[in-house]
């Protein structure tokens, strides 16, 4: 039975009042082991203007025998928006990063504004030759885009490479739910896969049922291997009412032999809301990584991650 | 010598109304060849509560030599999206093809936007009844998209060549802010393949070089197989200034090719954008391509966008 016991907080933006480009918010915590230090991508954003945000993805590096210690921090965001009319023209959010050969590869969430409904995404991807430090993108277009049955809101990209092959999961919106302030957007995971990380193959199924409600929301769907099961930790939350703790983010656990077919149990997430503090109210976008032997869980606290990321240490067994 | 005749404007929306909705726009006439004639699928256009058009698609039919009305649709033949899915605000247009016993429709589908004025992407919708009702393949499209296709893509115009599935399509290549306007869109055209007609291999190339700059905009491409070449008819503009002043407006532009592939562009193709009188004198656009009976006929629309209707003309030798 898993169990994570929590570090804490390990990345707060208000620390940093010097960086324009970070004003509030590191959401989407994603690792890239290197000898010396942990890098982790997370997406911020600067100060709205008109109340409308942007985001953009930077990364901090930890010490490797402390991860709570920060060594290093990006100079600015590792990729700029896109143009006018493009589909990232409004932010970079989330961001999942891969290794491959000698580079450092990027898949990410790009958003538009739309006018009957607040947003559109799709997902980019981003190529590094500096180990993860900057990146270019591939094209003005997105990687991957809309299809019949995932027809909006294709975001929360996890990228993993298992064996030769790439796979890619993803989140796809399901509907848009209107209501009398703002349309608000029912997502659920899925998958697709490539061999090259180029041209991918949509699964076209929906990997994790609801639970909570059929319209229930979920997000961050990150894959680790370990024992031969691969182990899916996810967030999920309500289509509605969702901004404070009763409807908000929790962490759900599946798992799988085969990737496509998926046992949910989310009592075995062994991660759940503190009694007080920075995630009181929620816990999202979890994201696993093993290092030097231990597991570890980074992951996102209340208003999904405004005020940072934290962590959290493996025990017992997956 | 080789002559475009034209007949003329064939049907006006303003004097058949099809749906009571929709007064004005007979906007990129195609056609589906049926028992008794032919079917002309266009896209007519309602005002919403905002102030901005929904393009709906409607059909006429015309007996075989197009000179009566013997039918027509009695709503939407294809209802627009849901909320928030590509083909809420509209779709312009629609390109139908017979695929064995069903009737195959390309649609444009059009989503508002912020920061500019829209987004399309190309939908795909099937008939069992002869093309008076569709199904929806999905909400999402089955063309949008991708990493060097950043956005705009559409137009799609779709016929089987040697057992392929062939696309002739548009894709949007940059937005040009300007302090006159509002963002000016740029697209220009380019070809798919398929085998089923619904997983589509892009070859990333555009097909018409530009004759009025680069920032040229190509549409509505439109193909056929002709006395061993193939044929395409396409409409192009300037990308500002194209709404009011008629020197920079839809022209119909034309190219000939023997492998459906590399494309020798000729405008002056038969004289096809001669004006044929004052209801196409300022604009010539949406050009559709069909032949029938060994002969090339073409369907178009004139003034303002097609805001009054479409004409006839056929290929003389």
């Amino acid at each position: 039975m898993a169990n994570w016991n929590k570090i804490g907080r390990i990345f707060n933006p208000s620390d940093y009042v010097e960086i324009q480009w970070l004003d509030q918010f590191a959401q989407a915590p994603a690792t890239l082991v290197f000898d010396d230090f942990v890098r982790v991508y997370f997406s911020c954003r600067p100060k709205p203007i008109d109340g409308q945000f942007v985001s953009d993805t930077a990364w901090v590096d930890f010490d490797r025998k402390d991860l709570t210690k920060v060594l290093n921090i990006a100079k600015k965001p590792i990729l700029p928006r896109g143009d006018k009319g493009t589909f990232d023209e409004f932010g970079v959010y989330p961001t999942s990063i891969v290794r491959n050969e000698d580079k450092v590869v990027a898949y990410y969430g790009g958003w538009t504004r739309c006018e009957a409904v607040p947003f559109n995404v799709a997902i980019g991807r981003a190529t590094s030759s500096d180990n993860g430090e900057s990146f270019t993108k591939e094209g003005p277009g997105p990687i991957i885009s809309y299809s019949p049955e995932e027809p909006f809101v294709m975001s929360g990209p996890k990228i993993r490479k298992f064996g030769s092959t790439w796979y890619l999961f993803y989140i796809a919106g399901k509907k848009w739910i209107s209501t009398s302030r703002i349309a608000e957007p029912v997502y659920q995971i899925r998958m697709a896969y490539s061999d090259d990380g180029i041209t991918w193959k949509k699964e076209n199924k929906d990997l994790i049922p609801p639970r909570i409600e059929e319209d229930e929301c979920q997000a961050s769907p990150d894959v680790f291997f370990k024992d031969g099961v691969y182990h899916m930790f996810f967030c999920y939350r309500k289509s509605l009412n969702f901004r404070g703790k009763e409807g908000g983010y929790r962490i759900g656990y599946a798992f799988s032999t085969d990737l496509i077919n998926w046992t949910r149990d989310d009592s075995k997430s062994g991660i759940d809301v503190s009694e007080s503090g920075w995630d009181s109210e929620m816990v999202a976008y979890p994201h696993v990584f093993e290092l030097d032997g231990e597991i570890y869980m980074m992951y996102l606290g209340n208003d999904v991650g405004r005020e940072g990321f934290g962590l959290a240490k493996l025990s017992g067994k997956l | 010598m080789v002559n475009w005749k034209k007949y003329g404007k064939i049907f006006d929306p303003t004097q058949l109304k099809v749906f009571s909705y929709c007064n004005e726009f007979a906007q990129s006439p195609q056609v589906l060849k049926i028992d008794n004639g032919f079917r002309i699928y266009y896209s007519t256009r309602e005002i919403d509560e905002t102030g901005k058009f929904l393009s709906h698609i409607a059909f006429v039919d015309f007996n075989k030599d197009f000179s009566k009305i013997i039918g027509k649709s009695e709503k939407p033949v294809i209802p627009l999206g849901g909320l928030g899915t590509f083909d809420e605000h509209g779709i312009f247009p629609i390109n139908p093809l017979k695929v064995e016993s069903e009737v195959y429709a390309y649609t444009c589908g059009w989503s508002r936007r912020k920061s500019v004025s829209v987004e399309t992407s190309t939908g795909l919708a099937i008939s069992k009844d002869g093309g008076k009702t569709f199904l929806k393949t999905g909400q999402g499209p089955i063309f949008s998209s991708s990493l060097n296709e950043p956005f705009l893509v559409g137009d799609s115009f779709v016929k089987k060549f040697n057992n392929k599935f062939h696309m002739w399509y548009i894709y949007g290549v940059r937005w040009l802010e300007n302090s006159q306007e509002e963002p000016a869109r740029v697209y220009k055209i380019a070809h798919a393949t398929s085998d089923d007609g619904m997983v589509w291999d892009r070859n990333g190339e555009t097909c018409i070089p530009d004759k009025i700059g680069e920032n040229e905009c190509q549409a509505l491409p439109s193909v056929e197989y002709h006395n061993d070449q193939y044929h395409m008819v396409f409409c192009y503009r300037h990308a500002m200034g194209f709404r009011k002043d008629p020197s920079k407006g839809y022209r119909l532009g034309y190219a000939l090719s023997d492998d459906g592939i590399h494309w020798e562009r000729n405008d002056d193709f038969g004289g096809i954008d001669i004006p044929n009188g004052e209801w196409d004198r300022d604009m010539r656009c949406y050009p559709h391509l069909f032949s029938h009976e060994g002969e090339l006929i073409l369907l178009y629309n004139g003034n303002e966008f097609g805001k009054y209707g479409f004409g006839l003309a056929k290929l003389e030798n």
